[in-house]
């Protein structure tokens, strides 16, 4: 049933990582302008030197839902009877967290009088949300975060995957950086990364470049950071700084950072040359990193083109960009039975029908 | 299925208010399949003896060991957990009461 204003609602449920979110969107029928009316998110923090582990981190999930979803229903001041359809990630991700939040979502689907659900892949929701927030309507997209690294660009009603990691993300290389260094994961790895590589810059520390044409890798980077840590901490029997200049986290950090960005520009680019596009869109949560923002900017402008990107709203992980993509999905007529409502941890972008483009 | 391959057995009864509610618990919780072979599962929504109602959720787990049998029943739990506290806190009723009592 459409709300009082006539548009369409969606809730939004999203736990493939460590963020629980959800969120309420609103469809305008006619324009098809998007509004978010809320988007609540609730991050599963781990102790320095840790990751998440599947198992901690569905606990978190099931134990913040209720808190999470009434706290969503209530910022967008929306009834269950208002609502269009129940969006959730079906994948990619962490089985158990996507799990506790489908069975969540299904709970609510059969109490509010058997709601259409729909299951979202979790790229083209980042993907949906950064083109409705960005207003960057073809663009080629580099999706970064801590379980993702791909350049997709559109064509012929699939994102396409022109590029991505041979192993580990790019995400998940920072996070890990940041355990060898044991620094905070609060609010995020990553961020205390980029912090760190702020007071960095006068030493760039030699790493691996590993570009592979529209791939890269990034697991070899990580092994050699983590041995110039080791140097640092004095753990490997050498002196640290020996054969140059001493150096810190700062310098460790700036060094990773440039690098791996460096790469991400590079097929980024090249994907960008190849579909004849102008415009980059940088999703998930490694785009909140401004000096990749920066880095990326740089590269387009030459190009004569732009940047396209969001904040940490909706670059790291939420419940809004399941709703949005949900919502574009259920505007096509598509749903989600209940007994189909399963997830998967293997759910790649290229597998979606974008029905809702052209 | 052969009793010996799974000799661990669990029976659990869920009582539920009404049978809307139980019959809502059945269809959240099996839609996923268990995920381990060593162990199989057969959820039903069954009435008490004096009565019509189907309020009563009733899993059954079999299993080739114990300690398997455990794991699925903690995980079963803890899911069981969850779909009883969104019931508790997000069905429409209860919404409604707690927009009223907010002056909403």
């Amino acid at each position: 049933m459409p709300d009082k204003h006539n548009r369409r609602l969606a809730l939004g449920c999203e736990g493939s990582a460590n963020k629980l979110g959800v969120g309420v969107i609103a469809h305008d029928p006619v324009t098809g302008a998007a509004t978010v009316l809320s988007n609540i998110r609730d991050t599963f923090v781990s102790p320095p030197g840790t990751g998440f582990l599947p198992k901690d981190t569905a606990r978190h999930h099931r134990a913040c839902f209720v808190r999470v979803a009434l706290a969503a229903l209530a910022a967008a001041g929306v009834t269950p009877k208002e609502i269009d359809c129940i969006c959730f990630t079906k994948g990619p991700g962490m089985g158990a967290p996507l799990t506790s939040v489908a069975i969540a979502a299904r709970t609510l689907s059969l109490l509010w009088g058997g709601k259409p659900l729909v299951g979202v892949n979790h790229c083209v929701g980042h993907i949906e949300m950064g083109r409705a927030v960005t207003g960057a309507e073809n663009p080629v997209v580099l999706y970064v975060s801590g379980g993702n690294t791909q350049v997709i660009a559109y064509a012929e009603q699939r994102y396409r995957i022109f590029g991505e990691t041979l192993d580990i993300a790019v995400g998940n290389c920072l996070d890990r950086f940041a355990r060898t260094l044991r620094i905070s994961n609060d609010p995020a790895p990553g961020y205390n990364i980029e912090q760190l590589a702020k007071k960095g810059g006068g030493i760039l520390l030699d790493l691996p470049y590993a570009v592979k044409g529209m791939d890269c890798s990034f697991s070899g980077i990580l092994a050699k950071a983590d041995e110039w840590a080791a140097q640092m901490f004095g753990t490997t029997g050498r002196k640290a700084g020996e054969g140059g200049e001493k150096f810190g986290p700062e310098d460790l950090c700036f060094s990773l950072q440039e690098t791996v960005f460096a790469m991400l520009v590079e097929i980024t680019e090249r994907a960008m040359a190849h579909v004849g596009s102008s415009q980059v869109l940088i999703v998930g949560g490694v785009g909140s990193n401004e000096r990749l923002q920066e880095m990326m900017g740089l590269m387009a402008r030459d190009r004569g083109g732009s940047v396209y990107a969001t904040d940490e709203r909706f670059c790291i992980d939420n419940g809004i960009m399941i709703a949005h993509a949900g919502l574009l999905a259920y505007e096509t007529g598509f749903r989600t039975p209940l007994e189909e409502s399963t997830c998967t941890q293997r759910f790649r972008t290229d597998e979606v029908f974008v029905k809702w483009r052209n | 299925m052969a009793e010996q391959e799974f000799p661990c057995a669990l029976t659990v009864n869920v009582p539920f208010p009404t049978a809307r509610l139980a019959s809502i618990a059945l269809q959240a919780l099996g839609v996923d399949k268990e995920l381990s072979p060593l162990v199989r599962r057969t959820l039903s929504a069954v009435a008490p003896a004096d009565t019509q109602e189907n309020n009563i959720l009733r899993v059954k787990y079999v299993a080739t060991t114990n300690r398997m049998l455990r794991v699925a029943v903690n995980g079963f739990m803890e899911s069981l957990n969850l779909v009883l506290e969104v019931m508790e806190k997000l069905d429409e009723d209860v919404l409604t009461a707690g927009r009223k009592q907010n002056g909403g």
